[in-house]
């Protein structure tokens, strides 16, 4: 492996049992491989159930490939600690919504092992990043659901990763937010660190990602550039993408 | 990953679920439970009426009453009745007695404790907690904890012992509020009515850990509630059937070999709520002043009961139950 990969999927496959008692399974992933390099934003692309979050989910040890070999910031899935160099935003957060902003931040931030001092200020800093600083003790019923993903992206952001995971990151977002968003992923690829991106919204794929990898029905169908994806910027992303779907 | 790591994440999980107790009202539920127990003990008070002669009386005595450690004098003599009254809500109700205030009182600190918080208390607080942990492993919910590098047994570990907390909680403001009630209006100061917190806590966190193993297991409020509920129901009968088994079996009873055998086993294997209510009562010194279930007495007879084996055997329990449920949460996949 590169030196500079922080994320690799090698021949990866996850099955499914269609129930408990059933010898039937589905192949959700079938023989995946790609890498994520170093500064970097790799999008994630393909139709619903095409494979997409359960890689990440594989990535997150969140659950566990069927065959296959995944590798973490250099290291195998069973190190944790390389959790805490990874950020990750959920497409649909349910934090406590009885705790305020700066709370959830704080304990979070605890459960990614942050030094004190290091999480005192990172809090601080992060709220007045994402636009919540005055609001940051309210609790979070009284957020919208714009507010919701801000605060996911700061907490994704505590550790200030050396890879973020973005599930589908803009929805409920408002522009500003995505604005948000967009400044945030640009800043980590200038300074050297990684964006995995699963999303729809192919206007901020055709902006952010450097490179692509497209998935249908688990299979990997696509892996390259924008450009290669659009013969060199000759076709509009939605028409290659569809054709890539309906293959 | 280091110990103080994981240490400051299951403090951070205590405080979130005690947090979370008071952002669902089930903090200020159990509280009221509680204020309205300390508001009934404010209510109580006693009334020493001069003693009153009574003839050959003696088993009307309190065991530990020293007329009656005479028993020649008794005889001869008679003794003299206590003479009293215990007044209920400032006065309203008036009951005649003829034990000492201490005895009322701690009569009244039985009926607390065992009736009102050891059962009662007890299958109310399965109750309200049994959604903490569903709600915590919901997947859009724990999928952002898991996603972080602390162990995942650390963040059951600090759900469950938040909910532990909480129960402390609110069995310390109920029996440490009701114990100053009583002491301030009557002067009983019965120091041993504290033991109940760590008992009932201990009673509570033996039931509690099934209830975590159906929640990792189904994810369901509605599976722990009834689960952990019909489990202590369970639990109860096997107990309690257990012990008339060994009295029927030792009675002559063949038919009762096979019954006993079987309840043996599931008295072994399960928590013994009915054990517990008992140690719970004993340890409120209950046996010296009033009768207590014969079936408790017959095996007490037979050396068939150790209070002690059954604490150690139910806590064991429980820490099985904790083992798989953290096994099957390093399992379980989102």
């Amino acid at each position: 492996m590169n030196m500079s990969t922080v994320a690799e999927f090698h021949e990866v496959c996850r099955d499914y049992r269609l129930g408990i008692w059933s010898r039937q399974s589905l192949r959700a992933v079938d023989a995946v491989s790609f890498t994520v390099q170093a500064g970097e934003v790799f999008g994630l692309l393909g139709p619903n159930r095409a494979g997409k979050t359960t890689l990440i989910k594989m990535l997150l040890s969140l659950c566990r490939p069927s065959a296959g070999q995944i590798s973490r910031l250099g290291r195998p899935l069973h190190d944790r600690r390389t959790l805490g160099r990874i950020g990750y935003m959920h497409e649909n957060h349910a934090f406590p919504k009885y705790l305020s902003a700066r709370e959830l931040l704080w304990g979070y931030g605890v459960l990614t092992v942050l030094p004190y001092e290091t999480l005192r200020s990172r809090v601080e800093e992060l709220l007045d990043r994402v636009g919540l600083l005055d609001r940051a003790d309210h609790p979070l019923w009284q957020y919208s659901k714009g507010m919701v993903q801000r605060l996911g992206l700061a907490q994704a952001l505590l550790s200030d990763p050396e890879l973020l995971v973005l599930d589908e990151p803009t929805e409920g977002l408002d522009l500003s937010g995505r604005r948000l968003l967009r400044e945030v992923v640009t800043g980590l690829r200038q300074r050297g660190k990684s964006v995995l991106l699963v999303s729809h919204v192919l206007s901020e794929v055709e902006q952010l990602c450097d490179r692509v990898a497209v998935l249908r029905q688990g299979k990997r169908v696509f892996l390259g550039t924008l450009d290669q994806l659009t013969v060199q910027g000759g076709r509009p992303l939605e028409q290659s993408l569809q054709e890539l779907y309906e293959a | 990953m280091n110990l103080p790591a994981i240490l400051l994440a299951i403090r951070w999980l205590i405080w979130e679920t005690i947090r979370q107790s008071l952002a669902t009202r089930i903090f200020w539920l159990m509280l009221g439970v509680s204020v309205l127990a300390m508001l009934f003990c404010a209510s109580v008070g006693t009334v020493d009426l001069p003693r009153y002669p009574i003839g050959d009386t003696p088993e009307r005595l309190p065991p530990n009453d020293p007329q009656a450690r005479d028993p020649e004098r008794v005889t001869r003599h008679g003794v003299d009745i206590i003479n009293g009254q215990v007044t209920l809500l400032f006065g309203a109700v008036r009951i005649n007695t003829t034990i000492y205030r201490e005895e009322a009182i701690r009569w009244l600190q039985l009926v607390l404790a065992g009736g009102v918080a050891d059962t009662l208390g007890l299958l109310l607080a399965l109750i309200w907690t049994a959604a903490f942990l569903p709600g915590f492993l919901e997947p859009a919910a724990i999928s952002v904890l898991l996603a972080k590098p602390v162990p995942r047994w650390s963040l059951l570990t600090g759900k469950y012992l938040g909910v532990l907390v909480f129960v402390l909680l609110q069995v310390g403001v109920f029996v440490v509020g009701t114990w100053l009630m009583l002491a301030v209006r009557t002067g009983v100061w019965e120091p041993r009515y504290l033991l109940c917190v760590p008992l009932l806590v201990m009673h509570f966190a033996i039931f509690f850990s099934f209830s975590c193993l159906l929640a990792v297991w189904t994810r369901s409020t509605i599976v722990c509630v009834v689960g952990s509920l019909a489990f202590w129901v369970l639990c109860w009968g096997i107990n309690y059937g257990r012990h008339v088994a060994v009295i029927a079996v030792t009675e002559h009873a063949e038919a009762a070999v096979g019954a006993s055998w079987a309840l043996g086993m599931g008295y072994w294997i399960l928590p013994k709520p009915f054990d517990l209510s008992y140690l719970l009562s004993q340890t409120l010194g209950a046996s010296d002043y009033f009768p207590i279930a014969s079936e408790l007495q017959a095996v007490e007879r037979l050396n068939s009961l150790s209070l002690g084996a059954s604490v150690v055997s139910s806590l064991l329990f429980a820490v099985v139950m904790l083992i798989l449920a953290g096994y099957e949460f390093l399992q379980a996949e989102y």
